[in-house]
């Protein structure tokens, strides 16, 4: 599961949060939200029938934006707009095969980014395939510092993922500044 | 929604993924996390965020590109196939060259660079310009180095050998990580991690052990040399394992012959005076115009970009 998030799903994250941002919804709000469309993914018992993740986890987004709204008192004119655009968002598009795509550059580049310990920590462990307790033997450093190295390591991909920053170029032109896939 | 803020919750979910990918998971922490998934209905999603998300660094290098979709895990899953989220689902995963049994090739292409994970849980990188094949059976596991270089990190499977053939070299692993490299009279070997046991073809009397962090060239009259060599100069002699050609010292005409490996366009040093300086820096593997610029500035060289099928250094023209 976590596996098909990470090839179906987590690319298009970035391109969801852009549409929530135009219905006007909070950052908070988008936050929650996607932590909620996840939470929705966990609790499937399959995924075996899903052909379009991207367009399911837009209408998991989306769903869970109209029944907010629908509690809420004062509903933006954007977001009404918006939801009702929405179907334009999930036709197929050659920006949006071209972009889905993971950039393996990108997301080595976030690695190379990190301070040095936790950057040679995140690669032995991730690209060179040591557990935690031989990198902390190796490095001479306890087991907790090599776990807490691999959670900050997890955060930077958590806010790369929430800015789009590991999708490649032409994924991110599709959506940056608003600009809707025609 | 009332309660904490979503980027605590995601902090949360980090510290438990940081914590599932150690080396000891116990019930204990396993109940911890139970409760704490059904706390809060954003929990299981902040979770399943956070673990796909540090998966996405065990992804293949783009440049694969053949069989990328028919891979995908079309599996059912259980809670606990969540939680372990560990290498066999991202092996399963990453697809795109999962090998079945029996011989398969592979090649690239000059300038391509492929990570392949192999069915017994090995991982082949698989440096620019070469071809290998890689046969797995019940009692053994050959890889054959037709040209060019690989990498491999072998899973640990004693009953059946790991022996990579590159030429007549012959470079046998238990559990390591090793690369090869095919030259003309013989091949190159790195030791990253473990041991592995060398020797040539016809000579299997004569073997030699290297050790993680040495090098070895076994040539093909069966003469065995060997050398430590530091990390950081084996870590940047793999630099291609992630598109990257590092120098340190480096004589500006190795490095050119470096960046020739994985460019059409080719790098020419125009000016045999230039040949022996010396060089420092870490470039992209398919960008020799970024490298023929720093050479530029940083050597006071000339450089002339404007023939698109090579990039002259030094004096164009004389």
């Amino acid at each position: 599961m976590a596996a098909w998030v990470t090839e179906h799903v987590i690319p298009h994250e970035a391109a969801v949060r852009a549409w929530l941002a135009r219905t006007r919804a909070s950052q908070e709000d988008i936050d929650e939200l996607i932590q909620e469309s996840y939470s929705r993914l966990a609790a499937l018992e399959s995924v075996d029938h899903i052909d379009r993740p991207d367009a399911y986890f837009f209408s998991i987004a989306r769903n869970l934006l109209v029944r907010r709204l629908r509690r809420a008192r004062v509903v933006p004119i954007e977001a009404i707009a918006e939801i009702d655009a929405f179907q334009d968002d999930m036709r197929p598009s050659p920006e949006r095969e071209a972009g889905s795509r993971i950039d393996y550059r990108r997301l080595l580049a976030l690695i190379d980014a990190l301070p040095e310990r936790r950057r040679r920590i995140v690669r032995m462990r991730k690209l060179e395939g040591w557990s935690q307790r031989e990198i902390a033997a190796a490095l001479g450093v306890s087991e907790s510092i090599v776990e807490n190295e691999i959670y900050q390591g997890v955060r930077a991909v958590q806010r790369a993922w929430r800015d789009g920053e590991a999708l490649s170029a032409a994924r991110l032109a599709a959506f940056e500044g608003g600009e809707r896939p025609r | 929604m009332t309660g904490r803020r979503a980027s605590d919750i995601d902090a949360d979910a980090a510290r438990y993924v940081a914590r599932m990918d150690g080396d000891d998971w116990s019930d204990a922490q396993e109940r911890e996390l139970e409760r704490w998934l059904a706390r809060d209905p954003r929990h299981p999603g902040a979770l399943l965020r956070a673990q796909a998300a540090w998966m996405t660094l065990d992804r293949p290098f783009p440049a694969q590109s053949a069989v990328r979709e028919d891979a995908g895990v079309r599996v059912g899953w259980s809670r606990r196939r969540v939680l372990a989220g560990g290498g066999a689902a991202v092996a399963a995963a990453v697809g795109g060259g999962v090998l079945l049994f029996g011989g398969t090739s592979y090649a690239t292409a000059v300038g391509e660079i492929r990570r392949v994970p192999l069915a017994d849980g090995s991982i082949a990188a698989i440096n620019t310009a070469s071809a290998i094949d890689v046969s797995l059976d019940d009692a053994a596991r050959n890889v054959r180095i037709d040209r060019g270089e690989a990498w491999f990190q072998v899973a640990r499977d004693k009953r059946r050998p790991f022996v990579v053939a590159a030429g007549r070299a012959r470079i046998r692993a238990v559990g390591t990580a090793f690369s090869v490299r095919r030259r003309a009279g013989g091949a190159d070997v790195l030791v990253t991690e473990g041991v592995v046991e060398v020797w040539a073809e016809g000579a299997e009397g004569h073997r030699v052990r290297l050790k993680a962090g040495s090098r070895g060239f076994v040539a093909d009259d069966a003469a065995i040399e060997q050398a430590p060599a530091a990390p950081s100069a084996i870590d940047r002699a793999l630099a291609w394992r992630n598109g990257k050609v590092d120098l340190a010292g480096d004589r500006l005409d190795s490095a050119v012959a470096e960046f020739n490996r994985y460019n059409r366009r080719q790098l020419v040093v125009a000016d045999p005076a230039v040949a022996a300086e010396r060089f420092d820096g870490v470039f992209r593997t398919d960008d020799p115009e970024g490298f023929a610029q720093a050479v530029e500035v940083s050597l006071g060289v000339p450089v002339d970009l404007s023939d698109p099928a090579q990039i002259r250094i030094g004096r164009p023209g004389l």
